[in-house]
């Protein structure tokens, strides 16, 4: 019977298009959508996987910093630097604002680095160089371009002209970039001498971060101690709580399409077939077999979208960067199980109805229908 | 298991079917009685709505009888639960269609093999007695074609060999000459005649077509529900024409009575009988 759902979905080669052409675009929604988000989950991380730190130090009650503000008492490095385990603390101050080149306005993440940062400057570098002097910024290389400018070239941050020393690779996303300046520049820009936002803590050689940011927690009073995957999560779960109803709304969309679509052609494909599935009924077929025979045939057309799908979003993701769009997009274990799951789902109900046709065919109608 | 002791393949007794009840009952079938021989070909002719169908429908188990029984190869089929049917359906009977009824998605073979699956064949084995049964029905050029490139007469000959697929005992055809011309209709006829005859199974065709008495054993006139009236035909010795024995010219010879279609015919064989019949 799987054959006989095989033969009948490939016999009427329109229809086959309509049906997995059209779960493949309701799968595709749903798919490019995940690894939208996915990829700006990746991308608002990336600063944080980079950076070099394996446990970050905050202010009491700030978890992330994205949409965040941290404040600590610049006696905190030292203290920090105190603790059993702790091989190097790097300090940085933290703003978002805007980068200024002529009209165009990008928002960024402004990161104050110390002179002799060893933690949380750029992680790769395409041209110039890595860490800034005062009155010099590096940024990313793609917004650079975007706004026309490039080494030498001179922008706006917080109100100040600043050069551009350095390009970077990998330190944009959907919404914003990272550009690096001075600790001194920050400092006198915001008239901030004697506090940090964050500090960037390395461990010494075999010691276990989580063992040392326990230590941390238990020595330095007032702050949030995270070890780097902690910290990473938690700014995650942010951009997850703000887009989570979004994805959900786009997510309900596209099934209901791709329901839609694949409901509406098994039924017509049973219909078309009511009196092939009847005759079947007199020469014997029992219903389970005809039942097996529509969900297998609901089964394969989801399927073949599933895989229309994937691979369309694959290829999305391929073209892209190549496009020059600021958008990553990645395709997650989790999101090819939650929009299989979401198949097998809109198969199962999309044959329901015809099951109930054909659970309701009498098959004297093979003799009835001259 | 419920059986009956009778040898007949096929025995319906005071089988009666009624739709609705109180003032808006219909009698489609009434009071019928018939049985079948293996090997036996009966002929059922009426008018339209003169039951035909709600007959066929109650020989092929598709429908259970408001009263009487109906007997298959000592089961008593009218007394069986409903889920049992399905595969008496599968394995008793070969069932031919007017329309063909080919499913049009899968080739020949594939039309053939579905059904043996359906009764329990493995794929390989289905689809080697598919393959036979359609080369000895003249199909073997044609096993991996699709209906829609099969002539009337391939389709209605793919059709038998579905019907045979599960070696019946019983063939219930409806109309099996309807949608052919008189060529392939012939033809189909032979094939129903070899059926019957060579290979021992009783064979009940419903039909209008009148070209269908030169094969039956029996025909049965059906009207209002009920049997009006039976033939029994007889071949003619002379000119090898079918007769109905109750309205044609007899002779006897030898304790043997034959029947013939003209007087022409009858005086030929009354002159030397043993020109056209084999003493053995």
């Amino acid at each position: 019977m799987i054959r006989l759902a095989f033969r009948n979905l490939f016999h009427n080669k329109v229809r086959l298009v309509i049906s997995s052409g059209g779960v493949a675009l309701a799968l595709l929604l749903i798919l490019s959508l995940d690894a939208i988000f996915t990829g700006v989950e990746k991308r608002i991380t990336a600063y944080i996987e980079n950076s070099g730190a394996d446990i970050w130090v905050s202010q009491e009650d700030v978890f992330n910093m994205h949409m965040a503000s941290s404040s600590l008492p610049d006696n905190v490095a030292r203290k920090v630097k105190a603790v059993l385990g702790v091989d190097s603390v790097s300090p940085i101050h933290y703003l978002a604002n805007n980068i200024i080149a002529g009209d165009e306005r990008n928002l960024a993440y402004v990161i104050g680095l110390t002179e002799d940062a060893e933690l949380g400057g750029p992680w790769s570098i395409s041209a110039g160089r890595s860490l800034p002097d005062e009155d010099e910024v590096i940024m990313d290389r793609g917004v650079a371009e975007k706004s026309g400018i490039g080494l030498g070239d001179e922008v706006e941050i917080l109100g100040k002209d600043f050069t551009v020393v350095g390009l970077t690779e990998g330190t944009s996303s959907l919404v914003n970039s990272i550009a690096f300046i001075s600790m001194k520049d920050f400092e006198n820009l915001r008239k901030n001498y004697d506090t940090f936002s964050f500090l960037l803590v390395k461990v010494r050689d075999g010691q276990s971060p989580q063992v040392v940011a326990e230590r941390i927690k238990a020595q330095v009073r007032d702050v949030t101690v995270q070890t780097r995957d902690q910290f990473a999560g938690q700014e995650r779960k942010v951009v997850k709580d703000m887009s989570t109803d979004l994805v959900t709304i786009m997510n309900l969309i596209g099934f209901l399409i791709g329901l839609a679509v694949l409901a509406l052609t098994v039924y017509t494909s049973t219909l078309s077939r009511r009196r092939e599935y009847g005759m079947l009924k007199a020469l014997g077929a029992r219903n389970r077999d005809l039942y097996l025979t529509v969900l297998a045939q609901a089964m394969l057309s989801v399927v073949l979208g599933f895989l229309f799908g994937l691979t369309i979003t694959v290829l999305l993701t391929l073209i892209i960067p190549v496009l020059g769009v600021n958008l990553t997009m990645v395709v997650s274990r989790v999101s090819l199980l939650k929009v299989a799951s979401a198949s097998l789902i809109l198969a199962g109900i999309s044959a329901m109805i015809p099951i109930r046709q054909i659970a309701g065919l009498d098959p004297v109608m093979v003799f009835r229908g001259r | 298991m419920l059986t009956s002791s009778n040898n007949k393949s096929l025995q319906i007794n005071h089988v009666s079917k009624r739709y609705g009840s109180g003032s808006t009952e219909v009698t489609a079938v009434h009071d019928v009685s018939l049985s079948v021989n293996p090997g036996e070909i009966v002929l059922i002719m009426g008018p339209s709505g003169s039951g035909k169908t709600t007959l066929l429908s109650m020989l092929g188990a598709l429908l259970k009888p408001t009263e009487g029984e109906i007997h298959l190869n000592g089961t008593i089929l009218s007394a069986l639960a409903e889920n049992r049917l399905p595969e008496i359906r599968l394995k008793q009977f070969g069932f031919i269609f007017q329309d063909f009824n080919l499913l049009s998605a899968l080739t020949a073979l594939e039309n053939v093999a579905i059904v043996a699956e359906l009764a329990g064949s493995k794929s390989g084995e289905a689809r080697r007695k598919a393959a036979s049964l359609l080369t000895e029905l003249g199909l073997g050029e044609r096993l991996h074609f699709l209906p829609e490139k099969l002539s009337g007469g391939e389709k209605q000959r793919v059709a038998i060999a579905r019907a045979l697929v599960n070696d019946p005992s019983l063939i219930l055809a409806d109309e099996p000459t309807a949608n052919l011309d008189s060529k392939i209709g012939h033809e189909i006829m032979r094939r129903l005649r070899h059926i019957a005859k060579e290979q021992g199974r009783s064979v009940v065709i419903v039909s209008h077509d009148q070209r269908i008495k030169d094969i039956a054993d029996r025909v049965l006139w059906l009207e209002d529900g009920e049997f009006k009236e039976a033939v029994t035909m007889a071949i003619d010795p002379v000119c090898g024409m079918s007769v109905e024995r109750e309205k044609t010219f007899r002779a006897e010879w030898k304790g043997q009575t034959y029947y013939f279609c003209a007087r022409g015919c009858r005086d030929e064989f009354v002159n030397n009988p043993k020109k056209f019949i084999t003493v053995v």
